[in-house]
């Protein structure tokens, strides 16, 4: 770490709230979750096959971020002195092994094809997540839930329009997809793990569905179209683990796709300004 | 000057100024218009407590709007202090745009959303919309054209030039137009 980092990571390590109880690990599942989906997204911007998919990419990216800036707000909570630094220290402030998105969120977009095979299945999760969270015992949590849920609607369509239009298409786009689905599901399963404390969060009620639970709400959406569309074998088994490289991001395990690519470029002026404001 | 007391701080006067704050990537409408104050209260001591619905989560607006609203409050005589605060519920929905804000935003050439969304939210309420997860599509009927009035248009893209808005067509005058998002 260079002196400027290490200057930068204490500068916001003063303004980061405590981080180690259930309820601060759940709230940064979700948001941060949320803000690698966002920055992978935008890599599409000025650059996606069409202009139509490069308002849909770049709004997803900024839904995603702004998603995670909410979250991050709710675990600041409403007595904070600064609430946009402390945003910004949450969001670009921490080091990498602090943050708690699965891995399948940091992986790279590739082509459209896995970009829109990951997407469908990030979307699904997510929609699935939220509902859940609308009966979440603290009231803020569950509004936000609600209010979140109605934007990603248009996600949701989005994704399932690309499904349903490539596993639908021609022999070349049915198997292209085939091939996407099948590196991104495998990998998917990482989003089912808990986050560290997760059992006390479920059971006063913060998130009423643990992450392992949400995964057959996911699939019961799933499974039936991928079967329709011809990818039975896609499925994942009831017994399927996440594999060992996809593993471990609810606890801090990143991949060199997060450590050495989207962290360090992501944070790279909050590290060189801490103290900038926006 | 005479110290300022609570009796000659006008309320309505707050609520009006705050109301009048322009939605700066819309300016011929206001945050009254668009539905977004949701309560406003004013201390013995001056200060201004305003609740803003955000339309979307993600309205880099936001900010901006927050720093009108302080200003255009602290302007009228008494007001020693604003608070502003966002609140999600009740969620923002585009039912609550009242019909002045529609018409302008008719002459900005973006289509307002229709009438009230069944099963829309109340103030007592929390839930707009249900969540259902197969839910029909967003798109929802044709949208009038801000410019000829015709219904032949169709929905171009799902996702716009900010997060609340889409792109339509008409085919009957051939002209591009954005709508408010339906949510």
């Amino acid at each position: 770490m260079t002196a400027a980092s290490a200057s930068a990571a204490s500068a916001a390590s003063a303004l980061l709230p405590p981080l180690d109880d259930p309820r601060a690990q759940v709230l940064l599942a979700l948001a941060d979750d949320a803000l690698i989906t966002g920055h992978r997204a935008s890599h599409w911007t000025g650059v996606a096959p069409s202009l139509e998919e490069d308002l849909a990419f770049s709004t997803i990216a900024q839904d995603g971020v702004n998603h995670a800036d909410l979250w991050y707000q709710v675990l600041l909570g409403p007595d904070v002195d600064d609430l946009r630094a402390g945003v910004d220290a949450l969001g670009l402030g921490r080091l990498p092994e602090q943050y708690r998105h699965a891995i399948v969120c940091e992986r790279p977009p590739r082509d459209f094809a896995y970009t829109l095979a990951r997407h469908w299945v990030l979307t699904r999760f997510d929609a699935v997540r939220l509902e859940v969270l609308t009966g979440s015992s603290d009231a803020e949590v569950a509004a936000i839930a609600v209010k979140l849920g109605h934007e990603l609607r248009y996600h949701r369509e989005h994704a399932d329009h690309w499904f349903h239009k490539l596993s639908g298409g021609g022999e070349d786009a049915h198997e292209r997809f085939r091939a996407a689905l099948a590196a991104v599901l495998p990998a998917s399963l990482g989003l089912y793990e808990p986050v560290a404390g997760e059992d006390r969060a479920v059971a006063n009620g913060l998130l009423p569905v643990g992450h392992p639970d949400l995964r057959a709400l996911v699939e019961a959406g799933t499974a039936p179209l991928l079967r329709a569309a011809g990818y039975d074998e896609l499925v994942p088994e009831p017994s399927a683990t996440v594999p060992g490289a996809d593993a471990g991001g609810r606890l801090g395990r990143h991949t060199d796709d997060f450590t050495v690519d989207v962290w360090p470029e992501m944070t790279e002026l909050y590290r060189a300004h801490p103290e900038a404001r926006w | 000057m005479t110290p300022v007391t609570d009796t000659m701080l006008d309320t309505g006067a707050v609520r009006r100024a705050v109301e009048d704050v322009p939605d700066p990537e819309l300016p011929p409408v206001t945050i009254g218009m668009l539905g977004m104050v949701h309560d406003l209260e004013v201390s013995d001591e001056g200060i201004v407590h305003v609740e803003l619905l955000p339309t979307f989560s993600g309205c880099p607006a936001t900010e901006m709007i927050e720093r009108d609203v302080v200003a255009a409050a602290s302007e009228v005589p008494g007001v020693t202090g604003v608070r502003v605060r966002f609140r999600f519920d009740p969620p923002w929905t585009p039912d609550r745009i009242d019909a002045t804000g529609r018409e302008r935003l008719r002459e900005f050439g973006i289509a307002p959303p229709g009438g009230p969304i069944h099963g829309a939210v109340t103030p007592a309420g929390r839930r707009a919309l249900p969540l259902a997860l197969d839910a029909s599509s967003a798109e929802e009927a044709p949208r009038t054209c801000p410019y000829c009035a015709s219904t032949d248009t169709i929905r171009d893209s799902a996702f716009g030039p900010t997060p609340c808005r889409d792109v339509r067509y008409c085919n009957a005058c051939q002209q591009p137009f954005e709508a408010f998002k339906p949510l």
